[in-house]
C-alpha cells in the first residue's frame, strides 16, 4: 500500500481586505500554522509522500515572512522526512521571478526532502513500483490541460502512477483559461490517482471512475462560501486495478460562519455558541432596537469583538449593521433623575425626531440619543440615584 | 482683565499722571480736587471713547494748549498684554498694541479701528463705533456701568440691565462666565465627553476635519485605498475577460480558418489531379497528331517530286525565251545610241555661236550699268554733302541763339549778386550799430551796479556800528547776570514748598514751654531759649522760663537740661526739613546773597528779566550779524562793479551821452528791444548771405554756360564755313544740280537693266530648244538600254529558277527514297489507340485555376498562422493579467469595498449624531443658563445678607440682571426703598460679584462714602479677600476706609506701597498726579 497525503491551496500570504487589520493578521498567520498541522497528519498516517497540488502561496512573489515561515516549518519538522512535493499553481506560477525559481533564496532554505516541481517532465519514483508525475503552472492563466500533458502509461508499465497538477475541472462553455483538466485525464494518462488543486472545498470529481481525481480543498477556508474547506486528502493506493481509497482529514483551525440575528435574544444566543474563539463570524444584525437596546447590542458586540483591553469572545467578528434599525425617540429609556439640562437635551432631540421631515434627520437625532444613553451608561452609579 | 499701567498727559486738570497698578486691590487716594475722578474718567475714555469724539473736548486742558493723551496698559489673559494710547481731538490718534512680555509691543490697530478692536477684546456689550446706538459721549452698556461707573452715580448698576445693551457680547460674556460656574458636574462631564467625540471629527467651525487622524479622512482613505485596488483588479478582470472573449473568438476563427485551409487544400489537390489528367490526354492527342503528320508528310513527298519535275521542264522553256528577248533588246539599243550621238553633235555646233554674241552684248551692257551706278553714287555723295552743309548752317544759327540767351542770364545774375552784397553790407552795418548800443547799455548797467554796490557798502558800515553797540550792551547784561547766583524758578518753588513744610514742622514744635526751676541751694543758671542769646541767673529764687520751642539750661556744673517742644516724630520731621533747608536752600541764599526766600525770589525775577534782556540783545546781535554777513561781500562787489564800469566805457569808446537818444529809443526794456533788433538783423544778415550765396552760384553757372555756348557757336561757325567753301555757287544751286544728276543716273541704270533682261531671255530660248532635242535622243537611248538590262535580268532569273528547281527535284527524290510510309502508318495507329484509352477529365482546369487554388491554400495557411499568433499573444496577455486569480481577488476586494463604504457611512452618521448631540446639549445648557439673575443673585444675596446681618433675606435679579429688589419680610422691596448707604453697598456688592465672575477689574470711584465704620470694616475685609481673585481699583479721598495705617504710603517715599503679599497696593496720588 502506498499512502499519500494530498493537499493544495494553502494560499500563504493571502490578505483579507474585508477584515480589520488585527483580524487580517490572525487569518494570514493561521494559514501558515495549518502547514504544521498537515505535516502532523502526514506523520500520523505514516504517508509515503505529501503532494501539494498548487496555490501554496497566494502570489508568485509573496513577502518574505511567508516563504521564510514555510521554510522554517519544514526545517522545524521533526517527524519522518517523507518526500514533500510542491507544485506551483495559477496563483503562484513558476516564473523566473517567482519564489519557485531555482535562484530564489526560498529554494536554498528548503530541506532536501522537499521537492519543487519546477520542470514540465517532473517525475519521482516514490517506491520501486510507484512513480509520481507532476507538471507546474507557468502562468496565472492557461489553456493547457496539464493533466493530459502528463506522460501516458507505456505498454507493460505496471507501476502505480500518480499525477499531480493544478487546474480546473469545471465544464465551462467557451474558452478555458484556468488550466482546464479533462475529467477522465487520469484514466487517459494511465494514472492510478490524480491529485489536483484549485477549488477550496474538498471534492472528488470522479466518484464513479476507477481513477480518483480529487480536490482536497484549502486547509484553512478563505471565505464564508467554502463550507467544505479545511481538509486534506489521505490516499491509500493498492495494487493496480483496485480503486484507491481517499479519506478526508480536517486540519483547519478556523471555522467561518454567517450568523443572522433577528432580535436581541438571538444575538445573546451567539454568545453561548461553543468554540466561538475558533470561529470567523459574520454577524448580520437584522433587527429593530430601541435606544436602550442599541446600547445592549453594542455591549454584546463589544463582548464578541473584544477591545484593546480584552479579547473578544469570537475569534474574528465581522458585523453587518445594514439592517440594524434604531427605533426613533427616547421612548422612556432614560432615567428620571437626570439633571434638568440633560432632560432638556433629551427633550430637544425627541422634538427633532418628531419634527423631522426625512428619515435621515430622524435617524441622526435617534443616534444622538443613543450616544447620550451610552454616555450616561458610562456614568452608572451617578445616573439612577437621586442626586 | 487686569489694569497694569495708566499714563495721562494734559487731560483736563491733570498735567501729568502715571500709575502702576497692583494685581489685587489698588487704593488710589488723595485729597479732594486732586484729580481722582478725572483719572477714573481717563480710564473710561481711553477704553470706550473714540479719540475724535467731540465729547473729548471737555478733556482739553482748561488753559488750552496740548491735546489730552491717555495711555493704558492692561492684560486680558496670561501673555496677552495690550496697550492702548489715545490722543483726543479732531487731529488726534489711537493706537492699540499687543505684547506677550509687556516690553515688546506690536501694533494691532490704528485710528478708528482701535475702538472696534477694543470692544471686541472687552466684550462689554458695546457695539462697534459708527453703528446704531452710538451717540455722543462715552458709550455705555450694563457691563461698562457695572465695572467703571462714575462717582456721580454709584448705584447706576441697580437701575440697569442687559436689556439696554446694543450688542450681545456683554450678555454672552456674563452667560459664559455664569454658565461655567453653574453647570451640573454630570452634565459637564457628558458635555466634555461629547465635545471630545465631536472634536475627533469636526473643526471648531463645524467643518469636517481633514487631518490625517480625522475619522472621516481615515475612513475615506481606507475606502479610497480599497477602491483603487478594486479598480485595479476590475481593470485586470475586465482585461482578462476581454482577453478570454478574444481567445474564444480567436478559437472560433481558428476553427473556421482550419476548415478553410482544408477546403483550399482539397481544391488544390483536385485541380492538380484534373490538370494532370488533362495534360496526359493532351500529350496522347499530340502523339496521334505527330504520327498523323508524319504519314501525311511522307505521302506529300511523292506528289512534291512529280510537281518538281513538271516545274523544271517549264522553267527550261522559259530560259530559252529569255535568251531570245535579250538579243532583240541589244539590237534596239545599238540604234538608239547612234541617234543620241547625232543629237549631241548638233548641239555642240549650235551653242558655240550663240554664246559668243551674247557675251559681247552682256559685257557692253555691264559697262553701261557700272557707269550709271558710279554717276548715281557721286551724285548721292554730293547731295549728302549739301545736306550736311545745310545742317551746319542751321546748327551755327542755333548756337548763336543759345549763346545770346546765356549772356542775358549772366547779366541778370551779376545784378542779383550785387544787390545781395549791398543788402548784406547794410545789415552788417546795422549789427555794428546794435553792438555799440549794447556796449552802451552795459556801460550804463555798470554805472548802476556801482551805485548799488556803493549803497551796500554804506549800509554795512552803519550795521557794523550798530552790531558793536548791541554786543557791548549784551556783554554788560551778561556780566550782571553772571554776578547773580540764583536757582531756577522750579527750584525756588520746591524751596518754598520746603519752607512751608519747615514752617509747618516748626509750627508743630511750637507748643509753648514753661520751665520752672526751683533751686534747693544757690545756683548759677545759664538759660538759652528759642535760639536767643543765653542769659544767666543765680541765687536760690524760683526761675520761670517761658519759651516757644526750645529751652536749654546749664545748671552750674551739675547738668545741662535741654527741653524741646513737640513730639519726637515732629522733631525728627523738623530736623529733617531743617537739614534739607540747610542743604537745599541755604547754599542758594548764600550764593545769591539773599537773606530769605522773598529776597531770593526778587533776585530770581531780576535774573529772569536779565535773561530775557540778554536773549533779546543776543537775538538783535544775531540779526545784525546775519545782516552783516549778508553784506560781507559789498566791498568786493563795489570793486568788481567799478572794474566792470571802466571796462564797459573803454569798450564803448565814445561818451555815453552821445548815445542817449538812441538808448532812449530802445524803450523801457532796452536789452529786450536790443535783443529783438539784433535777432531781426541777424535774420536779415543770414537771409542776405543766403541770397548772395545763391545768386553767386547762379551767376557762376550762367557764366559757365555762356562760356560753353560761345565755344559751341565758334565751332559751328567754323564747320559751316569750311563746308560752304565746297559750294561756291551756293547751296540751293548745288542741291538742284545734284538732284538732276541723280535723275539721269537713275534713268541710265533702269535702261541697262531692261536691256540685260532682254538679252538673257533670248539666250535662254535658244538653249531650251537645243536641250529639248538632246533630251529626246537621250531618252530613247536610255529606253533601249533598259530594255537590254530587263531582258538580261529575265534571262538570269530563268536560269536561276531552272537550276533551283532541278536541285529541289533532286532533293525531293532523295527524301522520298529515304522515308518509310508503312512504319509511319503503324505509329499513327498505335498513338490513336493509346489516346482512345485515356480518361477524360470531368472538367477543364486551367493553370490559372491551379495557381488560384495554390494561392488560396497559402492565404488560408497565412490566415491560420495569424490567428495562431493572436491566440499566442492573447494567451500571453492572459497569463500576465491572471484570469481566475484576478477574479478571485476582485471578489474579495469588492466585499471589502462594500464593507468600507458601509463603514464610512456609519462613521459619518455616527459623528453627525455626536455633533447634533453636542449642539443640543449646548442649546439646553444655554437655555438653562439664560436666566442669569438666577445664577448671580445667590452670590450677591449671601454677601448682602452677611453685610446687613440678615436684615434682608434675598436679592432678586431678573433674567437680564436687572435689579428687581431685595426680599425683606418675605416681600420684594425695590432698591429705591433702601437707604442711600445701603443702596451704595448693594450696588458695590453687585459690581464686585459680577467682576469676580468675569475675573475682571472693577473701578470703584468713592463708592462707599455713605457707609458707616462697621460696614466699611466689613467691606475692607471683603475687598482684601477678593483682591486675591481679581483686580479692584478704588479711588478715594479717605484711604483709611480701605487701608490699614501700615498699608499707606509713607510721606516722602515712593507713591506706591504694596502689602498683603502684593495683593494690596496703596497709591498716593499726590505724588503720582501733577495738577495744574
Amino acid at each position: 500500500v502506498l499512502r499519500l497525503l494530498h493537499t493544495a491551496d494553502w494560499h500563504l500570504g493571502r490578505r483579507f481586505p474585508s477584515f480589520p487589520e488585527d483580524a487580517q493578521k490572525k487569518l494570514s498567520r493561521a494559514r501558515l500554522d495549518a502547514v504544521g498541522r498537515i505535516l502532523e497528519v502526514a506523520r500520523r498516517h505514516g504517508v509515503n509522500a505529501v503532494v501539494c497540488a498548487g496555490d501554496l502561496f497566494d502570489e508568485p512573489t509573496p513577502v518574505a515572512d511567508f516563504w521564510e515561515g514555510l521554510a522554517k516549518t519544514f526545517n522545524d519538522y521533526r517527524g519522518p522526512q517523507v518526500p514533500v512535493f510542491l507544485v506551483p499553481g495559477n496563483h503562484d506560477p513558476l516564473t523566473p521571478e517567482s519564489v519557485w525559481a531555482a535562484h530564489h533564496p526560498f529554494r536554498s532554505r528548503l530541506p532536501s526532502w522537499v521537492h519543487v516541481v519546477d520542470r514540465d517532465d517532473f517525475s519521482h519514483e516514490l517506491m520501486p513500483d510507484a512513480v509520481l508525475y507532476a507538471r507546474p503552472c507557468r502562468s496565472k492563466a492557461g489553456e493547457i490541460d496539464l493533466a493530459s500533458a502528463l506522460p501516458a502509461r507505456e505498454p507493460g508499465d505496471a507501476r502505480i502512477r500518480i499525477g499531480c497538477v493544478h487546474g480546473c475541472t469545471f465544464d465551462i462553455e467557451g474558452y478555458q483559461t484556468n488550466f482546464p483538466i479533462c475529467r477522465d485525464a487520469g484514466v487517459q494518462r494511465g494514472m492510478n490517482y490524480l491529485a489536483i488543486g484549485d477549488t477550496h472545498s474538498f471534492r472528488d470529481v470522479t466518484a464513479n471512475s476507477p481513477v480518483p481525481t480529487v480536490y482536497p480543498g484549502a486547509p484553512e477556508p478563505t471565505n464564508f462560501d467554502e463550507p467544505d474547506a479545511g481538509s486534506v486528502a489521505v490516499v491509500a493506493l493498492f495494487r493496480p486495478g483496485v480503486r484507491p481509497r481517499v479519506n478526508r482529514e480536517s486540519v483547519a483551525f478556523w471555522r467561518w460562519i454567517d450568523v443572522r440575528c433577528r432580535d436581541l435574544n438571538e444575538l445573546r444566543g451567539v454568545l453561548t455558541k461553543p468554540d466561538l474563539e475558533r470561529h470567523v463570524v459574520r454577524l448580520h444584525l437584522d433587527m429593530a432596537v430601541s435606544v436602550g437596546e442599541e446600547s445592549e447590542v453594542e455591549r454584546i458586540l463589544n463582548d464578541l469583538q473584544g477591545s484593546d483591553a480584552a479579547h473578544g469572545r469570537a475569534g474574528v467578528l465581522l458585523i453587518d449593521r445594514t439592517n440594524l434599525r434604531l427605533q426613533p425617540g427616547s421612548a422612556g429609556v432614560f432615567p428620571e433623575n437626570l439633571p434638568p439640562v440633560i432632560k432638556d437635551t433629551i427633550a430637544r432631540l425627541d422634538r427633532l425626531i418628531e419634527d423631522a421631515t426625512d428619515d435621515g434627520e430622524k435617524l441622526k437625532a435617534t443616534r444622538a440619543l443613543a450616544h447620550l444613553f451610552k454616555l450616561l451608561k458610562t456614568h452608572e452609579g451617578v445616573v439612577g440615584q437621586p442626586r | 482683565m487686569r489694569l497694569l499701567r495708566l499714563r495721562v498727559m494734559d487731560f483736563a486738570a491733570i498735567v501729568k499722571a502715571e500709575v502702576d497698578f497692583g494685581k489685587g486691590l489698588n487704593v488710589l487716594y488723595g485729597p479732594n480736587d486732586l484729580g481722582k475722578s478725572t483719572l477714573a474718567e481717563s480710564i473710561r475714555s481711553v477704553l470706550l471713547l473714540p479719540h475724535s469724539s467731540t465729547f473729548s473736548e471737555q478733556y482739553i486742558p482748561w488753559r488750552g494748549g496740548h491735546q489730552p493723551i491717555v495711555e493704558m496698559t492692561f492684560e486680558t489673559e496670561a501673555q496677552r498684554i495690550w496697550r492702548v494710547k489715545k490722543q483726543f481731538g479732531k487731529s488726534g490718534s489711537s493706537l492699540l498694541q499687543e505684547s506677550r512680555n509687556g516690553i515688546d509691543f506690536d501694533d494691532i490697530a490704528k485710528g478708528r479701528s482701535v475702538d472696534g478692536k477694543l470692544r471686541e477684546i472687552l466684550r462689554w456689550g458695546i457695539p462697534e463705533p459708527g453703528g446704531t446706538g452710538s451717540g455722543r459721549g462715552i458709550p455705555t452698556s450694563f457691563l461698562a456701568t457695572a465695572l467703571l461707573s462714575t462717582q456721580a452715580d454709584v448705584t447706576a448698576v441697580l437701575q440697569e440691565s442687559l436689556q439696554g445693551d446694543s450688542a450681545p457680547s456683554g450678555k454672552e460674556r456674563i452667560a459664559a462666565a455664569l454658565q461655567a460656574v453653574a453647570q451640573d458636574p454630570l452634565f459637564v462631564s457628558l458635555l466634555r465627553a461629547t465635545q471630545a467625540r465631536r472634536d475627533e471629527a469636526f473643526t471648531d467651525k463645524g467643518m469636517k476635519k481633514t487631518a490625517r487622524d480625522s475619522p472621516f479622512r481615515m475612513a475615506s482613505e481606507r475606502l479610497k485605498e480599497i477602491r483603487d485596488e478594486k479598480e485595479r483588479l476590475q481593470a485586470l478582470v475586465d482585461e482578462s475577460e476581454s482577453v478570454e472573449e478574444l481567445l474564444r473568438e480567436l478559437t472560433d476563427r481558428r476553427n473556421v480558418a482550419e476548415e478553410s485551409l482544408a477546403v483550399a487544400g482539397q481544391r488544390q489537390v483536385e485541380s492538380e489531379r484534373l490538370a494532370t489528367q488533362a495534360a496526359e490526354l493532351a500529350g496522347a492527342a499530340e502523339d496521334v497528331r505527330l504520327a498523323r503528320d508524319e504519314v501525311a508528310r511522307i505521302q506529300t513527298l511523292g506528289s512534291d517530286v512529280a510537281g518538281a519535275e513538271q516545274s523544271a521542264a517549264d522553267l527550261a522553256a522559259k530560259k530559252e525565251q529569255a535568251e531570245q528577248a535579250v538579243k532583240n533588246a541589244q539590237h534596239r539599243k545599238v540604234e538608239a545610241d547612234a541617234a543620241l550621238q547625232a543629237a549631241q553633235d548638233a548641239v555642240v555646233s549650235a551653242s558655240g555661236d550663240t554664246a559668243t554674241s551674247a557675251t559681247v552684248a552682256r559685257q557692253r551692257l555691264e559697262l553701261r550699268r557700272a557707269a550709271a551706278e558710279k554717276a548715281f553714287s557721286e551724285a548721292q555723295q554730293r547731295k549728302e554733302a549739301v545736306q550736311a552743309a545745310q545742317k551746319l548752317v542751321e546748327s551755327a544759327a542755333s548756337a548763336d541763339r543759345t549763346h545770346s540767351t546765356q549772356e542775358s542770364e549772366v547779366q541778370r545774375t551779376r545784378a542779383s549778386v550785387a544787390a545781395a552784397i549791398e543788402q548784406q553790407q547794410r545789415v552788417e552795418q546795422q549789427l555794428r550799430t546794435l553792438d555799440v548800443l549794447e556796449r552802451a547799455l552795459e556801460a550804463r548797467g555798470a554805472d548802476q551796479q556801482v551805485a548799488i554796490a556803493q549803497a551796500a557798502v554804506d549800509k554795512a558800515t552803519a550795521l557794523r556800528t550798530r552790531f558793536d553797540s548791541v554786543a557791548a550792551e549784551r556783554d554788560g547784561l551778561q556780566a550782571r547776570r553772571e554776578s547773580l547766583k540764583v536757582p531756577t524758578a522750579e527750584t525756588l518753588t520746591g524751596m518754598r514748598r520746603l519752607a512751608t513744610d519747615l514752617a509747618k514742622a516748626r509750627g508743630a514744635l511750637d507748643v509753648g514751654l514753661l520751665v520752672t526751676i526751683t533751686p534747693h541751694r544757690p545756683l548759677d543758671i545759664r538759660v538759652q531759649k528759642d535760639n536767643a542769646p543765653s542769659e544767666s541767673e543765680s541765687g536760690e529764687q524760683v526761675v520761670e522760663i517761658e519759651a516757644k520751642t526750645h529751652v536749654e539750661l546749664d545748671l552750674a556744673d551739675v547738668a545741662t537740661v535741654r527741653v524741646t517742644g513737640g513730639r519726637r516724630d515732629a522733631q525728627r520731621t523738623a530736623q529733617a526739613l531743617n537739614e534739607r533747608w540747610r542743604e537745599e536752600v541755604m547754599p542758594h541764599l548764600a550764593a545769591a546773597s539773599a537773606t530769605d526766600l522773598d529776597e531770593l525770589d526778587a533776585k530770581v525775577r531780576e535774573a529772569t528779566e536779565l535773561d530775557s534782556s540778554i536773549q533779546a540783545k543776543e537775538a538783535a546781535r544775531r540779526s545784525l550779524k546775519e545782516q552783516l554777513e549778508s553784506l560781507s561781500g559789498s566791498d568786493d562787489a563795489l570793486r568788481a562793479a567799478s572794474d566792470r564800469q571802466r571796462t564797459g566805457h573803454a569798450a564803448l569808446g565814445m561818451p555815453l551821452d552821445t548815445l542817449t537818444d538812441d538808448l532812449h529809443r530802445l524803450g523801457r526794456d532796452p536789452s529786450a528791444t536790443l535783443r529783438k533788433q539784433r535777432d531781426q538783423a541777424r535774420g536779415a544778415l543770414e537771409a542776405a548771405r543766403r541770397a548772395d550765396s545763391e545768386e553767386g552760384t547762379a551767376h557762376t553757372l550762367a557764366e559757365e554756360r555762356s562760356r560753353s555756348s560761345r565755344a559751341t557757336l565758334e565751332a559751328a561757325i567754323s564747320a559751316r564755313d569750311e563746308a560752304l567753301q565746297s559750294f561756291p555757287e551756293g547751296l540751293p544751286i548745288a542741291f538742284a544740280d545734284v538732284q538732276a544728276a541723280l535723275g539721269l543716273a537713275t534713268e541710265e541704270q533702269q535702261r541697262v537693266t531692261r536691256e540685260l533682261a532682254s538679252l538673257d531671255s533670248s539666250i535662254a530660248a535658244e538653249q531650251a530648244r537645243i536641250d529639248g532635242a538632246l533630251s529626246d535622243a537621250r531618252k530613247k537611248a536610255d529606253v533601249a538600254r533598259s530594255q537590254v538590262e530587263a531582258a538580261q535580268e529575265q534571262l538570269t532569273n530563268a536560269i536561276t529558277k531552272h537550276a533551283s528547281e532541278t536541285g529541289r527535284l533532286n532533293e525531293l527524290r532523295r527524301l522520298r527514297d529515304a522515308e518509310d510510309l508503312v512504319a509511319a502508318e503503324n505509329r499513327l495507329r498505335t498513338a490513336s489507340e493509346r489516346h482512345g484509352t485515356m480518361p477524360v477529365p470531368e472538367r477543364l482546369v486551367s493553370d490559372a485555376d491551379i495557381t488560384a487554388a495554390r494561392e488560396a491554400v497559402v492565404r488560408a495557411n497565412s490566415h491560420l498562422d495569424m490567428i495562431e499568433r493572436e491566440i499566442q499573444k492573447a494567451h500571453g496577455a492572459l497569463e500576465q493579467v491572471g484570469g481566475a486569480v484576478a477574479r478571485e481577488r476582485l471578489r474579495d476586494v469588492i466585499e471589502a469595498y462594500e464593507l468600507a463604504e458601509r463603514h464610512e457611512r456609519e462613521i459619518e452618521a455616527d459623528y453627525e449624531a455626536w455633533k447634533l448631540l453636542l449642539e443640543q446639549m449646548k442649546d439646553a445648557d444655554a437655555a438653562q443658563a439664560s436666566n442669569l439673575g438666577q445664577a448671580l443673585a445667590p452670590a450677591i444675596a449671601n454677601r448682602f445678607e452677611a453685610l446687613t446681618a440678615r436684615r434682608y433675606e434675598n436679592v432678586r435679579l431678573t433674567a437680564q440682571l436687572g435689579t428687581e429688589g431685595v426680599v425683606a419680610g418675605g416681600a420684594v422691596r425695590p432698591a429705591e426703598c433702601l437707604s442711600v448707604g445701603t443702596r451704595e453697598q448693594l450696588s458695590t456688592l453687585y459690581r464686585l460679584s459680577l467682576a469676580e465672575y468675569l475675573g475682571t477689574t472693577v473701578v470703584l470711584d468713592d463708592q462707599l462714602v455713605q457707609s458707616d465704620e462697621k460696614r466699611m470694616d466689613w467691606f475692607r475685609a471683603l475687598l482684601v479677600d477678593k483682591a486675591r481673585n481679581f483686580q479692584i481699583v478704588v479711588f478715594t479721598c479717605r484711604p483709611e476706609d480701605y487701608l490699614s495705617q501700615a498699608a499707606m504710603v509713607a510721606p516722602g517715599t515712593s507713591p506706591n506701597r504694596d502689602t498683603d503679599d502684593g495683593f494690596v497696593r496703596s497709591i498716593d496720588l499726590s505724588g503720582a498726579v501733577q495738577r495744574r
